[in-house]
């Protein structure tokens, strides 16, 4: 075996580059992907950065994240980044599976991939909630209170996960200490090999076709659809920036177990969810968003089930519509009521 | 798929990710905002639902409500109801027009007791709520109409209002209604309400003091909204009047008792140690120690001692003014020459207190109620102006005046002492002192005084009665031995044992300098013009006579009759 032999280098660029890309991606609606993960490296950067300054103890928490926002040099736009990356990754996510539902992306052989979606959706969601209650003002404080109330509810093992979470009765040094090492370490991490597993699956199945519809022509993954991306990241950068400097990232008053504030409610992502919480009986809520959440994600397998006892219901589109109109409702209802 | 159900596909898409992205942002947006947003949410639920919107619709009252909402009550959900709520036959009760809402006009302190209970107990105990004493006492009554009494005295020792419900204060004094804000009551100018003006000019000595001066530079810094938790440090760094007289620190406890850390009543005519509930509060120096303990979170025991020392030799001072004072007003009213008021029987003024219509007795009031608390008050509060020119120099003013006015009457020791050409005719009491200050160690300062030069036995005589007071238990044990120690190596904290006679004769140099200057530029000047007046028998300065006949030619040919008619 020759040494030219032992790497080719020709055949590792033709499957990262040159990966063929049906035409229809040439649409932004469908090009949507990578954002998730663009976001994501914009987060590990910024996140960085904030641990620099970001001290992880009930005393310090909210006056090192003043420290950050107030005194640092361009602290206040790192952490607007790291705020914005946030709130726009979820968004992001949303979108990126409004495609790939509303075309059945997840259809067979893509079902496992469907369900990494979903658990890294999950992820997405933790990451945004324990980064929140790390700010330790008294909005995250009693979010992160009642966030970790409604773990509570979880049959069976409810009482046992909000312990290992709070590490005792209510929110302390322990819940801090833990949230920040989900936070900075084990969510992350979990996501990026997720991710990593995510674009694998992608790569081993190939980008998915339009269903019914082969898109004739490709195109190579690089340079185009690379530059895509760059485009994406160079325009996400900008938006963030520029919400940033619009809306800052603010901070209300230190964290006081002692002072229930009159309203506490979680972050805008989990308004839905505290919707249906607030105005059905708890236990029914809890079992509600369980079911939702197991049809979620087992959707491909539970969409191929329907399809073949009523051939003629689109029941992606339908459900789909109901589920974005609905948790657009009651994200709206929350924001505007107070 | 047909294309039909491509375009299906694709508009879904295409408005699902535009309303997601437009709203979602949009919904980020507006939390991102409120997040920063200091304003706390307001609910107001039940009767003061209808309390607002009528007081609203009726236009009556409509900036309490703007008030409230600022409150922490606000933020509570403590709405009007639960201060105003009365019953049948409460003093203040009445129905809301056109409503059946029963209402107590003035929450009191029982009121507020319900919620704050250690609070109003604690003010209850304070000197604070002794003040109604003054008004019915009223020794001005007689010399001032009613009316201005009503607006005057009263308005601000109303504090200490009692109740038809037997409560005692009125807490919107210090926590203005409606929004009872702690940090408008902290701001020094709330005190300075009433702790102002000649007979106590706490806040004119607070604001010349180094604290009132780095506070006013610093406050905008300053956030005087905070909570003063027991034991907890103080988390601003110069003290408003609140934290040293009622915030606690790292040893103190918070208190509403103003009078918990004070150790005189330095505003009677004579100081002395205060026991006002000492049963509860502890004696004189249990209160300096609570004291001291606040002023210890920012300076050094042995200052904050020292300080105090020297402030407390200063009402001791005060008090044998006041004796010379005392002696001669009685020696004036036992030899007739001033006189009491009198009315059907029963006096109406006392000269050693409150006189009015004549000179000693008017001289005497303001030692005591004017100078006299100006003195021994800007001394314990660090306002050396109020100590020195509107203290002791007009305490001293007084004093001469009053012996002057005793010699013009023909009293024959007052005329001795007018008559006096002996440099210690001012010092007609015993005196305090303490070797030294507490800001450092001056080698110039003890040269000059005629006492210290000419009495040799000067220090001996201040050690008696340093230690008579110690004895008389006016000074603590403590105190004397910081006193002792000083005075055992007073060359050191006099600073006479050290030469510093170059740096003097330096300065020396330059003051010859400057007097030769202004001898040469001024003193020894004469303007050329004369003056219109002098003083000579027989002379009567005025316009020359040229000028005078020019003046007078003028003014008849303006009015001579021809030259109308001609």
């Amino acid at each position: 075996m020759n040494e030219k032999n032992l790497i080719d280098f020709r055949k590792i660029k033709q499957a990262i580059l040159d990966e063929p890309i049906p035409m229809h991606m040439k649409n932004w609606f469908y090009a949507l992907g990578v954002t998730p993960f663009i976001l994501f490296i914009f987060q590990v950067l910024t996140g960085i950065l904030l641990t620099i300054y970001y001290v992880p103890s009930p005393e310090l928490a909210y006056k090192s994240v003043k420290y950050i926002t107030e005194e640092v040099r361009l602290g206040f736009w790192i952490r607007g980044l790291h705020r914005w990356g946030s709130n726009l990754m979820v968004v992001a996510v949303f979108l990126h599976m409004v495609r790939v539902f509303f075309t059945r992306a997840y259809r067979r052989p893509r079902e496992l991939n469907w369900i990494i979606g979903v658990l890294m959706f999950f992820i997405t969601l933790g990451l945004c909630f324990t980064g929140y209650s790390l700010i330790y003002d008294q909005l995250s404080y009693w979010a992160t209170t009642v966030g970790t109330n409604m773990i509570k509810e979880i049959p069976i093992f409810g009482s046992l996960f909000l312990h290992l979470l709070r590490g005792g009765e209510i929110v302390s040094v322990n819940t801090l200490t833990r949230f920040f090492n989900l936070h900075v370490i084990f969510l992350p991490t979990s996501l990026l090999m997720l991710i990593a597993l995510h674009i694998i699956l992608v790569r081993v199945h190939g980008v998915s076709q339009l269903e019914g519809i082969e898109d004739d022509e490709v195109y190579k993954f690089y340079p185009e659809h690379v530059y895509h991306g760059a485009i994406i990241a160079l325009f996400l950068l900008t938006v963030m920036s520029a919400l940033t400097v619009v809306l800052p990232p603010g901070i209300g008053e230190p964290a006081d177990p002692n002072v229930t504030p009159l309203h506490i409610k979680p972050e805008w992502y989990f308004f839905a969810i505290y919707f249906v919480l607030k105005y059905v009986p708890l236990k029914l809520g809890i079992t509600l968003m369980l079911i939702f959440l197991i049809i979620m994600t087992f959707w491909p397998f539970i969409d191929e089930l329907l399809r073949k006892k009523f051939p003629q219901v689109k029941w992606h589109y339908i459900l789909g519509s109901i589920v974005i109109l609905l948790f657009l409702i009651f994200t709206v209802y929350e924001t505007v009521s107070y | 798929m047909d294309k039909n159900e491509l375009r299906t596909q694709k508009l879904l898409i295409g408005i699902f990710s535009i309303l997601l992205t437009v709203v979602l942002v949009i919904v980020a947006g507006v939390e991102a905002k409120k997040s920063t947003e200091t304003k706390p949410v307001i609910e107001v639920t039940g009767v003061n639902k209808r309390c607002v919107s009528c007081h609203t619709e009726k236009g009556i009252a409509v900036k309490a409500i703007d008030q409230w909402k600022e409150s922490q009550h606000a933020i509570k959900n403590i709405g009007c109801i639960d201060c105003h709520k009365a019953e049948k036959g409460d003093f203040d009760a009445f129905y809301c027009p056109d409503s059946d809402i029963l209402v107590g006009r003035h929450p009191t302190p029982k009121d507020c007791a319900e919620c704050h209970q250690q609070q109003v107990e604690e003010f209850a105990q304070s000197k604070h709520a002794h003040q109604f004493w003054i008004i019915k006492n009223d020794d001005r009554s007689i010399f001032e109409p009613t009316i201005t009494t009503r607006h005057g005295c009263e308005q601000c020792h109303n504090i200490s209002i009692v109740w038809p419900d037997k409560s005692v204060g009125e807490c919107d004094a210090c926590h203005p209604k409606h929004t009872f804000s702690r940090a408008v009551a902290r701001q020094p100018e709330t005190c300075g309400e009433c702790h102002i003006g000649p007979d106590h000019p706490h806040i004119e000595i607070y604001l010349e003091s180094k604290h009132g001066n780095i506070f006013r530079a610093k406050e905008k810094q300053m956030n005087l909204n905070y909570a003063s938790k027991d034991l907890k440090k103080i988390p601003i760094e110069v003290p408003t009047c609140a934290t040293c007289h009622m915030d606690g620190n790292e040893t103190q406890p918070s208190t509403h008792n103003v009078s918990a850390r004070l150790a005189w009543e330095s505003q009677a005519a004579w100081s002395y140690r205060t026991v006002w509930l000492q049963d509860k509060l502890g004696d004189w120096t249990i209160k300096r120690a609570r004291m001291e303990a606040i002023c210890k979170s920012c300076h050094a025991p042995e200052f904050v001692e020292t300080y105090f020392l020297t402030a407390d030799l200063v009402n001791l001072q005060y008090n044998e003014l006041r004796r010379v004072f005392v002696y001669w007003v009685k020696k004036l009213n036992k030899n007739g020459l001033i006189k009491e008021l009198e009315a059907n029987g029963k006096k109406y003024s006392d000269v050693v207190l409150n006189g009015w219509d004549e000179e000693p007795e008017h001289l005497m009031y303001h030692a005591w109620h004017h100078e006299g608390r100006r003195f021994r008050h800007g001394a314990i509060m660090m306002g050396a102006d109020y100590t020195q020119w509107h203290g002791i120099w007009e305490l001293q003013n007084d004093l001469v005046e009053l012996i002057r006015w005793a010699a013009e009457h023909g009293d024959p020791e007052a005329k001795q002492w007018v008559n006096s050409r002996h440099p210690s005719k001012f010092m007609p009491y015993p005196i305090y002192d303490i070797p030294g200050n507490a800001w450092g160690i001056n080698p110039l300062a003890n040269k000059v005084p005629f006492l210290y030069v000419n009495y040799d036995d000067y220090w001996d005589r201040v050690y008696q009665n340093v230690k008579y007071a110690y004895e008389k238990g006016l000074l603590s044990e403590k105190q004397w031995q910081l006193w002792l120690k000083r005075y055992n190596n007073k060359e050191h904290y006099l600073g006479t044992k050290y030469n510093a006679d170059s740096v003097y004769n330096y300065y020396l140099q330059l003051n010859a300098i400057d007097t030769k200057a202004m001898n040469e530029q001024v003193v020894n000047m004469q303007l050329p013009g004369k003056p219109f007046y002098q003083p000579r028998p027989g002379v009567i300065a005025g316009p020359s006579e040229k000028v005078i006949k020019q003046q007078l030619g003028r003014k008849e040919e303006k009015y001579s009759p021809e030259s109308g008619t001609k």
